[in-house]
């Protein structure tokens, strides 16, 4: 008989600091990704986040084809792979699978966090609508974008996710075409929000705040039913800038105002590492090869995107920041 | 009809291989790097930002000897690590002036 | 308490998975098997079976949710017809290889373009080289048993592998006739639950589908083939504890009709098999020593069980009501793994093909009539004229 079940969930506490961090590696070393990936690193911060009781859901990606090469993964945690196209499908099958096992008394541990880890094309172009319509049938899945930018397993190809101007192998700069990607970025919590009825919490996260990304995923698996983590994840071979700078960049994408940090809950927006100043977007691009073909008439249209955007923050109240190792000086 | 696989090529039924419990050994990346950070204790403020920013968790906190450790087997020399130490506790160091330096292989594995 | 009661094939499928307690159902819906999923809906709602029954975004959702909820361990059901079955080919290999063994009712629908309601099997014939377990059935009854014969058979440790139960569109899946349901405990003794080997879970952290090395990907494809080896065994056995716990009479692979001393012979899969017996009755009236081959299985393939039954024949003629275009006879799809079986054979019998039931046209009974005079002209001068007759397009 269908009837209110108890799902034995587990709510997760916030972490104050990094030294409180667990301790327990769920994304353990011995994979193939890039060195300074910055998907990796926001791989792990989530399986640390989210601890033992986690199944992933891997749609093909870097973070497939990388991290699971060969025949060998770096999951501690149960874990499958996924087309591209489906990964919100297949993690709502597994979420339905455990409601009525659990129901049915077939299975009886804690319910799992059932968490879905694709690529921005896994989430909005190819991915999107499975992602769609696991947000709308209100399964109890966190369902992640990690943002490189691109389909970068692949070699770097656009994106939905890619920013205005950006060199990559289908949108090369040339005499035709000066700035290479002509098209302006999807934005993923946007397409999210409003839209889907289930959904009550939203957040954008980057690698290099990452308390602040430990206690999202916290609060996203808290939450009952279909949660979406935007996650800013900057790669060194897309973006094609030194790998010891990954965290620099994602700092640099948030002091622009390239990124911003929010979460919406229940209708709410809250922000935080708002710039007081928000520094030129040309302070972020110029360390990126992907960016070097730019005119200045390019990156001043830029600019005006990144305003724009900017606009609409200015008016919404500041979060107080949550504490975040301090950059070097 | 009798099919028989060699053995090293078997692939597990389904494809579906056990879970690694700390390290993944069958990947091991220690060849990939170039320079090894190198940690002075000294200076460490046991921040735990080179734990926390490591993508291959090659930083771990030694409770009882109240040190950093690193792992040797999986470091890539990313230099992550020592980019963002705010003490300046860690340095860039070749990697083949270590007695126990990895040397590059040809091939990747 | 076994009932009987008139259900169509769509009808007797959603019986099926009722009675095989399914946990998981991902719906979409597509003409011909939509009621399918709107009488398991009503189950549902009701309170009458307890799954999660999940609104699946599209076919290719559908295997997708199915796959999931199989890979942690919940029986899994799923159904499509013409486009949607094709709309979810991507995900087939991965069901099969991973080794989910999920369930899809395909009703079958002609292709697009355009839109064309009507039977034709050449959507799930598609997906036949994906290594899934594949059959038709004749009559709501078969399509009710077959329901559980493939979850048992699917879910067996030694085969694990997803099935598609397919029926003809409209003709099975729309016209009712008696079915008798069984009593759930008959089916609790004949139908185990599922039990994955290594479930998704908490408790036992595993990794599906991690990316492999070029070499091994011979290996993979091997070990998939190699289980076809292991599957007419579990056939054979589900068969007789089906046929003893329900008093049926199932041949594990073929329907024969007639085949004792027959001349020519009809090699025809799905509902029309039964029109082809009606006029096998007529034909014998005449004088006309004619039978009937259908398989219920295709894959796997009863190669050797269907040499067997037609190894006194001299011309068989397969009914195709699906499409190969620019195959080796223009035409269909039967004939060539026929022709495959039967090549070795000494005095093997003339094979043609007869393109029949395409598009959702009636195969009549003046239909198999010509089929069986052309049949006889081949027997008469020892000589196969065409490979392929397009039935009711040919020039007189």
């Amino acid at each position: 008989m269908m009837q209110a079940f108890d799902y034995k969930k587990q709510i997760l506490e916030p972490i104050k600091s990094l030294r409180g961090a667990p301790r327990e590696e769920m994304y353990v070393p011995g994979h193939r990704t890039c060195a300074g990936c910055g998907p990796a690193l926001n791989y792990r911060l989530v399986a640390k986040a989210a601890g033992k009781d986690t199944i992933f859901i891997g749609p093909t990606g870097c973070m497939y084809v990388a991290n699971s090469s060969y025949l060998c993964t770096p999951y501690a945690v149960s874990w499958i792979h996924s087309q591209i196209t489906n990964g919100g499908a297949v993690a709502s099958g597994i979420e339905a699978a455990y409601k009525t096992m659990a129901r049915r008394g077939k299975y009886d541990g804690p319910f799992p966090n059932v968490i879905c880890m694709a690529g921005d094309g896994g989430s909005v172009d190819i991915g999107l609508q499975a992602m769609s319509g696991l947000m709308y049938r209100g399964h109890d899945v966190l369902f992640i974008c990690y943002d490189n930018e691109s389909y970068a397993n692949t070699g770097i190809q656009t994106s939905p996710t890619t920013p205005y101007g950006a060199n990559t192998t289908f949108t090369p700069p040339g005499k035709a075409i000066p700035e290479g990607k002509t098209l302006f970025p999807k934005d993923p919590p946007q397409l999210v929000i409003g839209g889907h009825p289930a959904v009550k919490y939203v957040a954008t996260t980057c690698v290099s705040y990452p308390l602040d990304l430990m206690n999202k995923v916290r609060k996203a698996l808290n939450v009952d039913g279909p949660t979406f983590l935007h996650m800013l994840a900057p790669c060194p071979k897309g973006w094609k800038f030194d790998e010891k700078l990954t965290l620099e960049m994602g700092r640099l994408a948030v002091e622009t105002g390239m990124w911003t940090l929010y979460e919406w809950e229940n209708g709410q927006y809250k922000y935080s590492h708002i710039p007081k100043t928000y520094k030129q977007v040309s302070e972020y691009m110029k360390y990126q090869g992907r960016f070097t073909h730019l005119k200045q008439e390019h990156i001043a249209k830029m600019q005006a995107f990144v305003d724009e955007k900017i606009q609409r923050i200015k008016a919404i109240a500041v979060e107080a920041p949550i504490p975040t190792p301090k950059a070097k000086a | 009809m009798a099919i028989k696989v060699p053995k090293d090529r078997e692939v597990p039924f389904g494809a579906i291989t056990p879970a690694p419990v700390r390290q993944q050994e069958l990947f091991m990346t220690s060849n990939w790097r170039i320079v090894r950070p190198v940690i002075d204790h000294e200076k460490c403020t046991r921040c735990f930002t080179c734990y926390i920013v490591c993508p291959d968790s090659c930083w771990s906190y030694n409770e009882k000897d109240d040190q950093m450790e690193w792992n040797w087997k999986f470091c890539k020399g990313c230099q992550l690590c020592i980019n963002e130490c705010p003490a300046d506790a860690l340095t860039a160091v070749p990697e083949l002036d270590f007695e126990d330096g990895v040397v590059r292989l040809e091939k990747p594995f | 308490m076994a009932q009987e009661k008139m259900l169509s094939g769509c009808a007797a499928a959603a019986q099926g998975a009722k009675f095989a307690e399914v946990e998981v159902i991902c719906s979409f819906p597509i003409r011909p098997y939509t009621a399918i999923m709107m009488e398991l809906a009503r189950m549902v709602a009701n309170g009458e079976l307890d799954a999660e029954f999940v609104h699946g975004e599209g076919e290719h959702a559908q295997v997708s949710v199915a796959l999931g909820a199989s890979a942690a361990g919940a029986r899994a059901y799923t159904g499509s017809s013409g486009v949607g079955v094709t709309y979810a080919f991507e995900v087939y290999s991965p069901a099969a290889g991973g080794r989910y063994p999920l369930q899809m009712a395909i009703a079958d629908r002609t292709l697009d373009p355009p839109g064309d309601f009507g039977s034709e099997h050449t959507d799930a014939m598609s997906a036949r080289d994906q290594g899934w377990l594949m059959g038709w059935a004749a009559t709501p009854q078969e399509v009710f048993d077959n329901t559980l014969i493939n979850y048992r058979v699917g879910e067996d440790p030694r085969v694990m592998l997803p099935q598609f139960v397919c029926q003809d569109g409209y003709f099975l899946s729309h016209i009712a006739d008696k079915v008798i349901l069984p009593d759930i405990a008959q089916v609790r003794e004949f139908l185990p639950p599922y039990k994955a080997p290594h479930p998704l879970s908490p408790l036992c952290p595993v990794s599906h589908g991690p990316q492999i090395r070029p070499d091994q990907g011979a290996p993979m494809d091997a070990q998939r083939a190699m289980t076809f080896l292991e599957v007419p065994k579990v056939i054979e056995e589900a068969t007789d504890d089906f046929n003893r716990l329900f008093g049926r009479n199932y041949d594990p692979y073929l329907e024969k009709y007639k085949m004792g001393d027959a001349e020519i012979a009809f090699f025809i899969q799905g509902a029309h098999a039964n029109t082809c017996k009606a006029a096998i009755r007529h034909l014998r009236d005449q004088g006309v020593k004619a039978g009937m081959v259908r398989p219920r299985w295709i894959r796997p393939w009863p190669t050797t069980q269907i040499a067997e039954a037609f190894s006194q024949v001299k011309a068989i003629g397969t009914v195709e009501s699906s499409t190969s275009y620019g195959g080796a006879t223009r035409g269909g799809n039967l004939i060539h793994e026929l022709r495959a079986t039967l090549y070795d054979m000494g005095n093997r019998p003339l094979i043609t093909s007869f393109m029949a039931g395409l598009g959702g046209d009636v195969i009549l009974l003046e239909d198999f009539y010509y089929m069986a005079k052309i049949l006889m002209q081949m027997v008469k001068e020892k000589k196969t004229h065409q490979l392929v007759y397009w039935v009711g397009f040919e020039e007189e």
